[in-house]
C-alpha cells in the first residue's frame, strides 16, 4: 500500500489531476455560463423535443416566438423572394455530379421542412416544396455567421415553412441538395406534424384528413395529386369545348323555381326582396334560353346543390358541365362523349386502360375506355338481358305488370310505384351493375325524361343517352325537347307524379315553356359528373377523396363554435319588444278592415307598405295621406314598431297638411 | 320612354363589334367606337342621388325644420324614382295584346306542316359554314350579279330576321350566332328537287322561325352576298313572334327578364357575353401559364367569413344543420396555401344578401388568387399585368372607352397611398396625428367633420375616420386605375401590420371609374394576430354589426400550422367586364340578373 510511488507513476497522477482540476474548473465556468444562459444549457440537437407531449410542444413554440418577438425578431416575415420552385430547383440541378456543389450561383428556395437531423456542425432538413423535396444540407464553413448558424438551427422545427439562399449541389452519396449562406424562418408551425411511420401514411383517421385538408396534404404528399387530376380534367373539357367554338356562360344558382332536373333543392331567403329562393339543381334551363337566344353553342362548368343525403357517391355541392350545341342530336353527341372521354383519360392517365375499385375493399377491376364505346337500347337491351317481354308502355296495366316482374325477381323499389321508378330499378338491377367498360344506355322512355325529345321513330321513347362506367352514370344527354305543347304537358305530367307524392318530380316552368315558344333550334344537350370522372381517373371510391372540403356532419366540438358564433338567441328575446297597447283603430288595409291596433292588423299594413311606391322612391298619394291622418292619431310606440310603418310616417310627416291634400 | 329609346339606341352603335369569322373568334379592336353619352344617366343619377343625400344629412345637421328640408327630400326623392324607372320599368304583360292571335295562327300551322311532310321541330341539321365565314369567303370576290364560278355547295342554319315573299320569289334575311346574311328562293330552282318546296316556304314560314338551307353563293345586283337556295328545310317553328323590329326591344326590365328575346334582337348582347368568357378564359390562360392550379371550395358552409356581409342562410335537411352561402373564398383558399400548394386560385360564385343595384347582384363571380412567398408589392404587378393583358386581347390598345372617360391602362397604374390621397382631397394629412395618442381620435373627427364627411361620430379609431373620409371624399373621384394602398389595420382584418408602418397594413385596392375593381394584401400569417383581429370582429358582431364576422377556429387552427408569407389578390368578375365592355350596370353583364318579382312591381 505504502510503496513509493515511481516517478512514471508520479507523473501519471500529477497529469490526471491536473487534468481532473481543469475539468472542474471547466464544468463549474460551463455551470457559470450555464446559468447566465440557460437556453444554451444542452449541446443541441435537431428533432430532440418531438417527444414532449402536444400541449406542452404548443406553448414551447409560441414562447419561442414571443421571445423572437420581443428580441425584435419578425418570425412572419413579409417576403421571401424565391428563385427556383423545388420542381423548377430539381430539374435546373438534377445533372450536377455526385459530391460537387456549383458555387457560382447562388439561389433561393422556400418550403416546409418534412424532416430534420444532425447536431453541433452539420444539419439535414428535407425541404417540400410544389410536392416535390430536396435536401438541405447546412454545414458550419457554407454558413454565413457562425452566431447565425447556431441561433437558426436552434428555432427550427420540423414543419416550420423557410427560406433557404445557397448553392445547389449533390452530397457525396448523390442526394440533390442546397448547401446554405442564409436561411430564416418564414412561418413557424406551431403544432407537432403527424410522422409517417414505415410505410403506413402519416394521417389515416378519414375525420382528420377529411375536416383539416391541409393536414393531409401536408402529411399525405400523394393525395395532392387527386386534386392536379382534378384541374386537369376540367381543363381538358374547357380546352375540348372551346376549340369547338363553345362559349363558357354563367347562369343563375339562386333561382325562384329550381329546374332541369329532379331533385330536392336548398331553400334560402332573400331579405331585401323578401323573396323565397332555391339553389339551382341543374343549369339546364337558362342554358337552353341562350339557345333560344342564338348563341349557338354554350356551356357552363359550375357547382349544383341538391338536398340529400351524404354517401359515397353524393355530396350537397357538386361540379357538372353542361353544354348545348345547336342543330345537334344525341347521336352527334355520343361520337362527341367519345371522342372526348376517351381522349382525356388517355391523355390524363397515359393510356386508354385504367384501374379502378368500384367499392370500398373491392378488387379493382380494368376498364377499357377505348372507343367506340358499347350501346345498349334500354328496352330492347333489357328485355335481351331479363330474357322476357316487357309490357308495352301504353299498356293501362303496364304499372302493376312491372309491379309483378319486380316481385317475382325478388326486387323492391321505393313507392310511388310509378312506371319510370319500377322501369329504373330494374335498368339498375340488369344492366347498370353489369357494365364496366364504358356503354352508352339510349332510348329512354319519355315518361323518365321529361326534358328529352320524344323519338323521332320509335314510339314512347326518348332520344336520350347515359354513359355507364363501372356501373355508375358518367353522363346524360338528349336532344332536347323543343316543341313547348309538348314540354307544358310533360311538366303537368310531372306535377301530377308530384301529388302522387314523387318529390323528386319536376314541377312546370312557365317561363321556360315561354321561351321555347320563340323557338329553340333543333339541339344536343349534354351534362357530365366532375367529381364522377374525376373519382374514376384518380382509382378513389368515395367521393370525398375528390373534393378539398367535402360536407360534413360537424363534430361536437365544431357544433360548440358554431354556438359561440350564432347570435345569442336569448339576448334577442329579452329585447324582443311587445307590441304596446293601443286604442282598436280601423282601416281598410288590402281591401278588408284590419284593426291598427293590433300586432296583426300593424303587420299587414306594414307588409303591404314594404312593395308602396312611395317608401322605395315614388311619389305618394291620396291613399298614402288618408292613411297618415288614421296612423297620426295612434301612439307613436305602435306607429314606430314595425320599421316599414315608422319610414313611410316619417317620409310623409315630412310635408306639411297642405301638401299631403295635394297628393293625387 | 324615349330617353329610355334613345338610351338603347346609342348603345346599339356604341356596341357594335365585328366578328372576325372562323375560329379562333377573337374579338375586333373596339377603341374606335362612338363615345356613348346618354347611357351614362343611370351613373350620373346615381352620383345626384349621393350628392342630394349628403346635402340632405348636411342640412340635417344644422337643424333646418323639417318643413324647409320638404323640398330637397321631394327631389331626392324624384331623382330615385327616375333612376328606379331607368332600372325597373314596370313589367310587361308576357303576351301583348293582338299577340294571342299571331300565336294561335302560328300553332295552326303545325298541322299544315305536318301533313305536308314536314315536322314543326325537326331533329338535327349539319352546317358546314356561318354567315361570318361566308362573308369572309367571298370578301372582295364576286362582282355584281355574279355567281360564285366554283358553285361552293353551302349548308346553313339560322332564325329568319325578315321575309319578303313574291310570286316565284323570296328573300328572307337569316340570322346565326355570327350575323346575318341573305336567302334568296327561286321557286324554279327551289322546287327541282322537292315540287312543293316553294309553296310550303310561303305557307308555313314566318319571321321568327329557324331553318336550314342548301344552296350556292352569288352577289345581287345590289351587290349584296346572298344565298341562292336549292333546298330548304323547317327545323323549329316558332309559336311567338319577334319583337316589333323597328322598335327593337326597348323595355330595359323585358330585356333582362327574357335574355333570349335580347340576343335575338340586340347583336351587341351577344357581344358582351362573348368578352366576358374572353375575360375569364384570358384570366385563366394566363394563371395556368404561371404555374397556377384551379381548384374548387365549399359554397356551402357552417361559418361565413372572408368578407363582411350578410350571408344568405339555408338549411341541409339530412344533416339537420345550418348552412350559409359564402360570402368570400379566401379562407379556405389560405388553407390550401397552408397545405402546401403555393399558387391557386378559384374563379367561382359569391353571395350577399343585399340589396340589387345597378352594381350589385345577389350572386356575382370572383377571382381570388393566392400565391405564396409573394407579398402586395407582387400582387400590384401581377394584377397590372392580367388587366393589361385582357385589355390588349380585346381592344388592342391600353385605352378603353367608358361612357364619358377614355381609361387609360398604359402601365405604371398610379400607385398612392390612403393617406396621401385623403390629403389630396381634404388638405388634412392624417400621417401627422400620433394615433397611440387618445387626443388623436377627436382631431381626426373634427377634421373629417369640417371636410363634411358624414357619419365619423360613432367611428371609434382614426383608422375608421381615415378611412371613411377616403370612401366619402376620394372613391367616387378616381377614374384612371389606381393602386390605394396601405389601409388603416382596423379596417382589415385579414391583412399583415405593414413592415414599416404602424396602425397600417400592407394592403391594396384597385380603383377605376370610381368603382372598386380589386382588393388584395400580404396575408396575415401570425395566428395570434389573427385571432386578436377576429376577437375585435366578434365584439363588433356583438354589439349589432351583422356583417362583421366571428372567430374562425378552425382557420386559427390551419394558420398555427405555419402558412408561408403570402400574396392574396381578389377581383370582381363583373365589375371588370363592366368596365371593359362599357356596361353601365351589372345586369347587362350577368345573363339572367336576379330582378324583383313581377307581381311586386
Amino acid at each position: 500500500m505504502s510503496e513509493p510511488e515511481s516517478k512514471n507513476a508520479m507523473k501519471k497522477r500529477l497529469k490526471a489531476e491536473a487534468a481532473a482540476k481543469k475539468k472542474a474548473e471547466k464544468e463549474a465556468a460551463k455551470k457559470a455560463k450555464e446559468a447566465a444562459q440557460p437556453a444554451k444549457a444542452k449541446k443541441h440537437v435537431a428533432g430532440g423535443d418531438e417527444d414532449l407531449d402536444p400541449t406542452q410542444y404548443y406553448s414551447n413554440r409560441v414562447s419561442a416566438i414571443k421571445k423572437i418577438q420581443a428580441n425584435g425578431g419578425n418570425p412572419y416575415p413579409h417576403k421571401f423572394h424565391v428563385s427556383h420552385r423545388v420542381p423548377d430547383f430539381i430539374t435546373s440541378f438534377a445533372s450536377l455530379p455526385d459530391g460537387e456543389r456549383d458555387e457560382t450561383q447562388t439561389v433561393t428556395v422556400a418550403g416546409r421542412i418534412n424532416s430534420v437531423r444532425g447536431q453541433g456542425k452539420l444539419y439535414f432538413y428535407d425541404l417540400k416544396g410544389d410536392g416535390e423535396f430536396i435536401q438541405i444540407m447546412s454545414d458550419l464553413k457554407t454558413y454565413e455567421s457562425e452566431d447565425g448558424f447556431a441561433e437558426i438551427h436552434r428555432t427550427l422545427k420540423r414543419g416550420d415553412i423557410i427560406g433557404c439562399t445557397g448553392y445547389p449541389g449533390k452530397s457525396k452519396t448523390g442526394q440533390l441538395s442546397i448547401f446554405p449562406t442564409s436561411m430564416i424562418l418564414l412561418s413557424p408551425c406551431l403544432h407537432m406534424l403527424p410522422k409517417k411511420v414505415g410505410d403506413r401514411p402519416a394521417i389515416t383517421d378519414q375525420e382528420t384528413r377529411y375536416r383539416q385538408r391541409y393536414l393531409d396534404l401536408i402529411c399525405n404528399n400523394e393525395n395532392r395529386k387527386i386534386f392536379e387530376i382534378r384541374a386537369k380534367v376540367i381543363s381538358y373539357i374547357r380546352r375540348f369545348l372551346d376549340t369547338r367554338h363553345f362559349l363558357e356562360v354563367e347562369t343563375p344558382s339562386l333561382c325562384l323555381l329550381p329546374g332541369g332536373a329532379t331533385a330536392k333543392p336548398f331553400k334560402t331567403y332573400h331579405n331585401d326582396l323578401s323573396q323565397e329562393m332555391f339553389m339551382r339543381i341543374a343549369p339546364e334551363l337558362p342554358l337552353k334560353k341562350l339557345i333560344i337566344g342564338g348563341l349557338e353553342r354554350v356551356y357552363e362548368i359550375g357547382r349544383n346543390y341538391r338536398n340529400e343525403g351524404i354517401d359515397l357517391t353524393h355530396n350537397p355541392e357538386f361540379t357538372t358541365c353542361e353544354f348545348y350545341q345547336a342543330y345537334a342530336d344525341y347521336e352527334d353527341l355520343m361520337n362527341m362523349t367519345e371522342e372526348m372521354v376517351s381522349g382525356m383519360v388517355l391523355q390524363v392517365c397515359g393510356s386508354y386502360k385504367i384501374s379502378f375499385s368500384p367499392k370500398p375493399g373491392a378488387p379493382e377491376v380494368e376498364v377499357d375506355f377505348t372507343p367506340p364505346f358499347k350501346r345498349i337500347s334500354m328496352i330492347s337491351g333489357l328485355e335481351e338481358a331479363m330474357k322476357i317481354k316487357l309490357p308495352s308502355l301504353d299498356d293501362p296495366e303496364c304499372d302493376k305488370k312491372l309491379a309483378k316482374i319486380l316481385k317475382e325477381r325478388e326486387l323492391e323499389c321505393q313507392p310511388p310505384h310509378t312506371t319510370a321508378r319500377l322501369l329504373d330499378e330494374l335498368v339498375g338491377e340488369y344492366l347498370e351493375d353489369n357494365i364496366v367498360n364504358p356503354t352508352f344506355i339510349t332510348e329512354h322512355p319519355e315518361i323518365m325524361s321529361p326534358l328529352a325529345k320524344y323519338h323521332r321513330s320509335k314510339k314512347f321513347l326518348t332520344e336520350r343517352f347515359e354513359l355507364f362506367v363501372a356501373g355508375r352514370e358518367l353522363c346524360n344527354a338528349y336532344t332536347e325537347l323543343n316543341n313547348p305543347s309538348v314540354q307544358r304537358e310533360r311538366f303537368l305530367e310531372q306535377a301530377a307524379f308530384n301529388a302522387d307524392g314523387d318529390d323528386e318530380a319536376m314541377c312546370l316552368d312557365e317561363s321556360f315553356v315561354l321561351a321555347l315558344e320563340h323557338g329553340l333550334p333543333p339541339t344536343g344537350g349534354w351534362g357530365l359528373g366532375i367529381d364522377r370522372l374525376t373519382m374514376f381517373l384518380s382509382n378513389k371510391n368515395n367521393i370525398k377523396e375528390v373534393l378539398l372540403f367535402p360536407a360534413m356532419k360537424p363534430n361536437l366540438e365544431e357544433m360548440a363554435i358554431l354556438a359561440a358564433n350564432k347570435p345569442k338567441e336569448d339576448a334577442v328575446d329579452a329585447n324582443a319588444k311587445k307590441y304596446p297597447p293601443c286604442p282598436p283603430t280601423v282601416f281598410k288595409v288590402n281591401g278588408s278592415e284590419e284593426d291598427l291596433g293590433s300586432e296583426h292588423g300593424m303587420k299587414l299594413l306594414s307588409s303591404v307598405l314594404k312593395s308602396s311606391t312611395w317608401i322605395s322612391g315614388g311619389q305618394p298619394t291620396a291613399e298614402d295621406a288618408k292613411l297618415f291622418k288614421v296612423v297620426e292619431g295612434m301612439p307613436r310606440e305602435c306607429v314606430e314598431f314595425f320599421g316599414e310603418v315608422k319610414g313611410w310616417f316619417y317620409s310623409c310627416a315630412q310635408f306639411s297638411e297642405g301638401v299631403r291634400g295635394n297628393w293625387k | 320612354m324615349l330617353l329610355l329609346r334613345a338610351l338603347l339606341l346609342t348603345t346599339m352603335l356604341s356596341r357594335a363589334i365585328a366578328f372576325l369569322p372562323a375560329a379562333p373568334r377573337i374579338l375586333a379592336p373596339r377603341h374606335l367606337q362612338p363615345v356613348c353619352r346618354l347611357f351614362s344617366t343611370v351613373g350620373e343619377l346615381e352620383d345626384k342621388i349621393k350628392v342630394k343625400g349628403d346635402e340632405i344629412r348636411q342640412l340635417k345637421e344644422t337643424g333646418l325644420s323639417k318643413s324647409d328640408l320638404a323640398p330637397h327630400i321631394t327631389e331626392l326623392l324624384s331623382l330615385k324614382s327616375s333612376l328606379e324607372d331607368l332600372n325597373n320599368p314596370p313589367a310587361a304583360a308576357p303576351v301583348e295584346p293582338g299577340q294571342a292571335e299571331l300565336r294561335q295562327a302560328r300553332i295552326d300551322k303545325f298541322k299544315l306542316i305536318e301533313e305536308g311532310g314536314g315536322r314543326p321541330f325537326d331533329y338535327s341539321w349539319n352546317n358546314n359554314i356561318n354567315a361570318e365565314g361566308l362573308k369572309t369567303m367571298f370578301e372582295g370576290k364576286l362582282d355584281s350579279g355574279e355567281d360564285d364560278p366554283e358553285q361552293f355547295k353551302v349548308s346553313i342554319a339560322g332564325r329568319i330576321m325578315a321575309r319578303r315573299v313574291f310570286g316565284k320569289l323570296a328573300f328572307f334575311s337569316l340570322q346565326d350566332e355570327t350575323g346575318a346574311i341573305q336567302l334568296q328562293f327561286d321557286k324554279k330552282l327551289l322546287n327541282q328537287a322537292d315540287a312543293d318546296a316553294f309553296k310550303h316556304l310561303k305557307a308555313w314560314t314566318d319571321s321568327g322561325d329557324i331553318i336550314g338551307v342548301t344552296g350556292t353563293v352569288r352577289r345581287t345586283d345590289k351587290g349584296e352576298l346572298t344565298i341562292n337556295c336549292d333546298t330548304w328545310k323547317m327545323l323549329t317553328k316558332a309559336i311567338l313572334p319577334l319583337p316589333d323590329k323597328f322598335h327593337g326591344l326597348t323595355d330595359v326590365n323585358k330585356r333582362y327578364r327574357q335574355r333570349h328575346v335580347d340576343l335575338i334582337v340586340n347583336p351587341d348582347v351577344k357581344a358582351t357575353f362573348r368578352a366576358r368568357a374572353m375575360i375569364t378564359s384570358s384570366i385563366r390562360r394566363q394563371l395556368d401559364e404561371r404555374g397556377y392550379l384551379e381548384i374548387e371550395t365549399p359554397v356551402l358552409q357552417s361559418t361565413p367569413g372572408g368578407a363582411e356581409a350578410k350571408p344568405f342562410e339555408t338549411f341541409h335537411n339530412s344533416l339537420g344543420l345550418d348552412l350559409t352561402l359564402r360570402i368570400a373564398t379566401e379562407l379556405y383558399l389560405k388553407r390550401l396555401i397552408v397545405g402546401g400548394f403555393h399558387r391557386v386560385y378559384e374563379i367561382g360564385r359569391i353571395f350577399r344578401n343585399e340589396g340589387l343595384s345597378t352594381r350589385h347582384n345577389p350572386e356575382f363571380t370572383s377571382i381570388e388568387l393566392y400565391q405564396a412567398y409573394a407579398d402586395y408589392n407582387d400582387m400590384m404587378e401581377l394584377t397590372e399585368d392580367i388587366v393589361c393583358n385582357i385589355v390588349d386581347q380585346l381592344h388592342g390598345s391600353d385605352a378603353v372607352q367608358y361612357g364619358e372617360d377614355t381609361i387609360s391602362f398604359a402601365k405604371p397604374w398610379r400607385r398612392v397611398t390612403m393617406n396621401d390621397i385623403v390629403k389630396e382631397h381634404m388638405g388634412f394629412d392624417f400621417g401627422t396625428l400620433d394615433q397611440d395618442d387618445p387626443a388623436s381620435l377627436a382631431v381626426a373627427k373634427k377634421k373629417a367633420t369640417e371636410a363634411g364627411v358624414p357619419g365619423v361620430e360613432t367611428l371609434k379609431s382614426v383608422g375608421y375616420v381615415l378611412n371613411q373620409c377616403f370612401e366619402e371624399l376620394c372613391e367616387a373621384k378616381i377614374v384612371q386605375p389606381t393602386f390605394v394602398t396601405d389601409y388603416p389595420t382596423d379596417v382589415s382584418p385579414l391583412s399583415k401590420p405593414h413592415r414599416s408602418k404602424k396602425h397600417t397594413v400592407e394592403r391594396f385596392e384597385l380603383f377605376a371609374t370610381g368603382r372598386e375593381l380589386a382588393n388584395s394584401f400580404s396575408e396575415l400569417t401570425d395566428p395570434l394576430d389573427q385571432r386578436e383581429r377576429f376577437e375585435a370582429q366578434a365584439a363588433k358582431k356583438a354589439d349589432g354589426d351583422e356583417e362583421a364576422c366571428g372567430v374562425d377556429e378552425e382557420f386559427l387552427t390551419a394558420l398555427e400550422q405555419g402558412m408561408p408569407p403570402t400574396g392574396g389578390l381578389g377581383i370582381g368578375i363583373d365589375r371588370l367586364v363592366m368596365l371593359l365592355t362599357n356596361s353601365q350596370s351589372i345586369r347587362d353583364v350577368i345573363a339572367f340578373p336576379l330582378l324583383k318579382p313581377e307581381t311586386a312591381a
